[in-house]
Parts: structure tokens; C-alpha cells; sequence
């Protein structure tokens, strides 16, 4: 049976009709026309749908949408403020983090929560937290080299 | 890929919970979700029911205590090995902890959820489709077991990273049920049955996990061979515990059986003797006993056989380099 819930997606509260088995994601891209997260193997394997919950990395694929409230969501939509992309999305984009774009969204979402947890990581450290993203084009070293890169912009800030 | 309908319930006291298993027998508990809501979404495991224990209060915690140290079961396995003492003085489990699946895993994954996964099958985690080229197998709701080309059986493999470093400690789990609690040693909750792989009664829920403390007093380390050292389940994973005051080892195995083994012949053997080149010599022949190794993966006999002699003989010799 449907049900209405609330989600706070970005500092925004939605209202919203679910079943109980629509994941966040589908909930995100198809309810909130939130595409920014992205559907990759939605078997929790890949990493594209990653978005943050009260800070932390979850898989939204491996997430039911009702589980979400009460919780702080955040989404690639919600990093840049006042039309300033955030560091890591700034890094990227100078350090050519990213080639055709489709994992970047969860890779900066996992990098985000990586980086609050931990300011000055370890390149051993990053691989390990880094390491359920895929990516099919980099090859992973601008990948990381970009992460490593907004380390140094954000000198410690979120 | 849609998730099949089920009705939702997200009680708040475990009684609650207990009470809605005992009420509906498809019911089925989902801590994390991230074992469960994969295989509901290949439609391996299609539950009436979903009671999430996601809202339940006070089993987020790693305490010690004078005689143990106790986990609670829907601690994240994250909490659990950025615990100070789990990471000082039991590397067993946090090693093993920090090895599942990949750190999203790890961050929405639970401990409870990952002692209690479901055993795993190269004809049971695949999709509907791609199952649909064959009659349904046995553990999934039909006759045939696809790997023992017989009826009535199953033989998928048990593949959590975290229970062979438990049972090497000796651990013990809480099961609490709508008639209050029992204690019982973590090996006695699984069945060693592929189709239904965990003896824990109707409505009862893994609530705790106890650590003794002599565990702490002792060397312990976890080792896995996985294909992709990223995210992926173990091909095999061994888990020793040596004890600093008697010398006594637990041995323990994970992806060999259809439930988590000890290796107890192994165990024997090295009661009273040093670890040594010659002592090694017996660790292949007497490991390769204890399992029941069947060709549910796609990795051979052999060469899981293999690893298992390896995986051992290595924490061994990490555990000499201690002594
Ligand atoms: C890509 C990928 C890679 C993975 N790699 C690994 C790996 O390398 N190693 C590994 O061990 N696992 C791996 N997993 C499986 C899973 O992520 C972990 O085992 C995780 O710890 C499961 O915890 P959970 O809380 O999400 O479990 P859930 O999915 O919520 O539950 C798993 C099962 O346990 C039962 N259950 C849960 N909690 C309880 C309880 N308290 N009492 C009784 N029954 C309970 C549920 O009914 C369900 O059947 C992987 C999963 C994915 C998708
Ligand atoms: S071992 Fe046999 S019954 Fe069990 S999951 Fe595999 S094919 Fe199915």
C-alpha cells in the first residue's frame, strides 16, 4: 500500500507517495526528477548511486525510500551552494577526474563522506574507502589524484 | 530492478518484532538490507513480509564489560572495527570487518546481517532471467539441486567474512525470542543446511554478540582471497586465534561449507606443539578434512583446496612471528 512520507533531500522537504518497495533511488530520480544520482547495476556492486545519509555514503539503490525519513539526504544536486561548485566537484573538473561522467556523481558523494571522516587521508586509506566505486574509463588515478587534490582546497572544511 | 511487493513493518520494541515472525511465517527480518534487498531483487528470496529491525532501539553498540566484550547485532560493521579495542587487541575481527564488500557496505551493512547472510550459489545469486534457463533448483523453490544434480538438497556455501573470526574467539550470541533470551555459542546458529542455513527458532532474533575476554589475550589475524581484493565475497577466508598464556589455536573457515567451519583436527594437532616448518607440513592434509567442499562458485575444487592450506599456513606463520 502507498503511503505518504517525507524526505529531506538538500535542505528541501518533499512529500511524497511510496510503496514500500521503491528504493530511495528510484524514489530520487523518478519522483523528485533528481537524475543527478545515477543507476549503475542497482545490485549495491557499483557504487554510481551513492548519496549521503546524515553524512555517511549509503548505496540509494540498496535503500528503501521509507527507511530514508527522519534522515539527512544529500545528492550531487545538493553540493555546490549559490551556483559555487563545491572543492571536490572543482577538482575534478581541473584534474580531469572524469571522462564520460556516469560514476562521478557517486564517486563525489563517497569522496564527501570520506573526506568529513577523515580531512588528510592516506592514499592507501582512499583507495580502500574508494574502492566500491567503478569507473570504466579513468583507470583511477585522476580519480584519486583529483580526491587528493580537493584534500589540499578544502584544508580540512566540508 | 524493481523490488517485489511485501508489506512493510517497522516495529520499535523487539517483542513487537518477534511477535510479527511468529504471526507470519514468510516474514523475514533486514537489518542493512544489503544481503537481502539483492536477492529480493534477483526474486531468489521473496519474503511476504519485511520486518526491519532498523527502528529498534539500543542494539547499535560495542561495550566492555569485566568478562566480555558485547556487540550489538545491528551495529555497523564500520563502528565495529573503529572500535578502539577491537582494533588493538581483537585484529581478527577487524580485519575481517574491514574486508567486507567495500566501505558503502561496510557503513550500511550490520553485524548481526552479516553473521546471519544468506549461503550463496552460482545458481541462486543471479537474476531471474538468467535462472529461468533452467527448472527452478531447490533452495529457490523447486526439486533439483543444480550442483548435486539431485533432489531435496542444496549445497550453497556459507560466505560471511566476519563469523570465522568469531568462532575463532569463542564467541557466543544472544538469540531473543517473544519468551525472553538464550545464550548459545555462535556455532550452534548455523545448520549446516543450504537451504535453510541458520538454526535460530521461529521469531527469534540475533540480539547480541559476546566476545570472552580471553580472546584479547592472544594473537589473531583474518585472511582472504577474493577475486576482486575491492568488494568482493571470500573465494575462501580463515580466521586464527592463538592463545599468548596456553598456546590452544581456534582455526575457522568461511566459503568451504555450507556454514562456517572450525577446524578442530587442526586445532588438535597443534595442542602443546611449536609452530614450526614441520608442524606446517600437517596444515593442508588436516584443513581439507573439515570442509565439504561442493562446485557451488566458479572456483575449482582445487584450487579453493588450495587456498585454504595457504590462508592458514600464512596466519600461522604471522601468529609464530608473535612468539
Ligand atoms: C556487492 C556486494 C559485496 C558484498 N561483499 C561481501 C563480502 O565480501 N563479505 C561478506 O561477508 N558479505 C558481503 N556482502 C553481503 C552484505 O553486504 C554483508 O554481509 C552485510 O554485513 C549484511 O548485513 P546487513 O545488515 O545488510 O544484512 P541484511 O541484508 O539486512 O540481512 C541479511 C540476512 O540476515 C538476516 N538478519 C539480519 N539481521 C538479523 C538479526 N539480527 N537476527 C536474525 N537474522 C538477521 C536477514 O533476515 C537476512 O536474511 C556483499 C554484498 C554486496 C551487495
Ligand atoms: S546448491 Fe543446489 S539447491 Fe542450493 S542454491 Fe545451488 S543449485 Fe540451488
Amino acid at each position: 500500500m502507498k503511503q505518504a512520507i517525507a524526505l529531506e533531500v538538500n535542505g528541501d522537504t518533499y512529500e511524497v507517495l511510496v510503496s514500500p518497495n521503491q528504493t530511495l533511488l528510484e524514489v530520487l530520480r523518478e519522483k523528485l526528477g533528481l537524475t543527478g544520482t545515477k543507476k549503475g547495476c542497482d545490485l549495491g556492486a557499483c557504487g554510481a548511486c551513492t548519496v549521503l545519509l546524515d553524512g555517511a555514503a549509503y548505496l540509494s539503490c540498496l535503500m528503501l525510500a521509507v527507511d530514508a525519513v527522519g534522515k539527512k539526504i544529500v545528492t550531487i544536486e545538493g553540493l555546490s551552494q549559490g551556483g559555487e561548485l563545491h572543492p571536490l566537484q572543482k577538482s575534478f573538473v581541473e584534474l580531469g577526474g572524469l571522462q564520460c561522467g556516469f560514476c562521478t556523481p557517486g564517486i563525489i558523494m563517497t569522496a564527501k563522506a570520506v573526506l568529513d571522516e577523515e580531512p588528510q587521508p592516506t592514499e592507501e586509506s582512499l583507495k580502500k574507502k574508494m574502492a566500491g566505486n567503478l569507473c570504466r574509463c579513468t583507470g583511477y588515478k585522476k580519480v584519486l589524484d583529483s580526491i587528493m587534490g580537493a584534500t589540499a582546497r578544502m584544508g580540512g572544511e566540508r | 530492478m524493481r523490488l517485489p511487493k511485501f508489506d512493510y513493518r517497522r516495529p520499535e520494541r523487539i517483542q513487537e518484532a518477534c511477535a510479527i515472525l511468529l504471526d507470519q511465517p514468510c516474514a523475514k527480518l533486514m537489518a542493512g538490507g544489503t544481503d537481502l534487498l539483492v536477492n529480493m531483487k534477483h526474486r531468489a528470496e521473496t519474503p511476504s513480509t519485511i520486518v526491519s529491525l532498523k527502528a529498534l532501539p539500543d542494539l547499535d553498540f560495542v561495550q566492555k564489560t569485566n568478562s566480555a566484550l558485547r556487540i550489538g547485532a545491528l551495529t555497523p560493521l564500520k563502528k565495529v572495527y573503529n572500535d578502539p579495542f577491537v582494533a588493538a587487541k581483537l585484529p581478527a575481527l577487524a580485519i575481517a570487518a574491514s574486508s567486507v564488500g567495500s566501505y558503502h557496505h561496510q557503513t550500511m551493512g550490520t553485524i548481526g546481517g552479516n553473521l546471519c547472510q544468506q549461503t550463496r550459489c552460482k545458481y541462486f545469486n543471479q537474476s531471474k532471467w538468467w535462472r529461468s534457463s533452467r527448472p527452478l533448483c531447490f533452495k529457490a523453490g523447486g526439486e533439483l539441486c543444480h550442483v548435486a544434480k539431485r533432489e531435496g538438497v542444496c549445497y550453497s556455501t556459507y560466505c560471511g567474512d566476519v563469523a570465522p573470526a568469531l568462532l575463532a574467539f569463542g564467541a557466543e550470541v544472544i538469540l531473543t525470542g517473544a519468551h525472553g533470551l538464550r545464550q548459545v555459542p555462535l556455532e550452534e546458529i548455523f545448520s549446516g543446511d543450504g537451504k535453510t542455513p541458520l538454526k535460530i527458532g521461529r521469531g527469534e532474533i540475533l540480539t547480541e554478540i559476546v566476545i570472552p575476554n580471553q580472546a584479547a589475550d592472544g594473537f589473531s589475524t583474518y585472511g582472504k582471497s577474493a577475486n576482486r581484493g575491492s568488494i568482493d565475497f571470500p573465494i575462501v577466508g580463515a580466521a586464527v586465534w592463538r592463545s599468548s598464556s596456553t598456546g590452544e589455536s581456534r582455526i575457522a573457515l568461511t566459503a568451504v561449507d555450507r556454514k562456517p567451519v572450525r577446524a578442530r583436527r587442526l586445532e588438535d594437532f597443534l595442542e602443546g606443539k611449536q609452530l614450526n616448518e614441520e608442524t606446517f607440513q600437517a596444515v593442508d592434509g588436516l584443513v581439507a578434512k573439515e570442509s565439504r567442499l561442493m562446485p557451488s562458485s566458479i572456483d575449482s575444487l582445487s584450487y579453493k583446496r588450495k587456498l585454504m592450506g595457504l590462508l592458514v599456513q600464512s596466519a600461522l606463520s604471522e601468529a609464530r612471528g608473535g612468539e
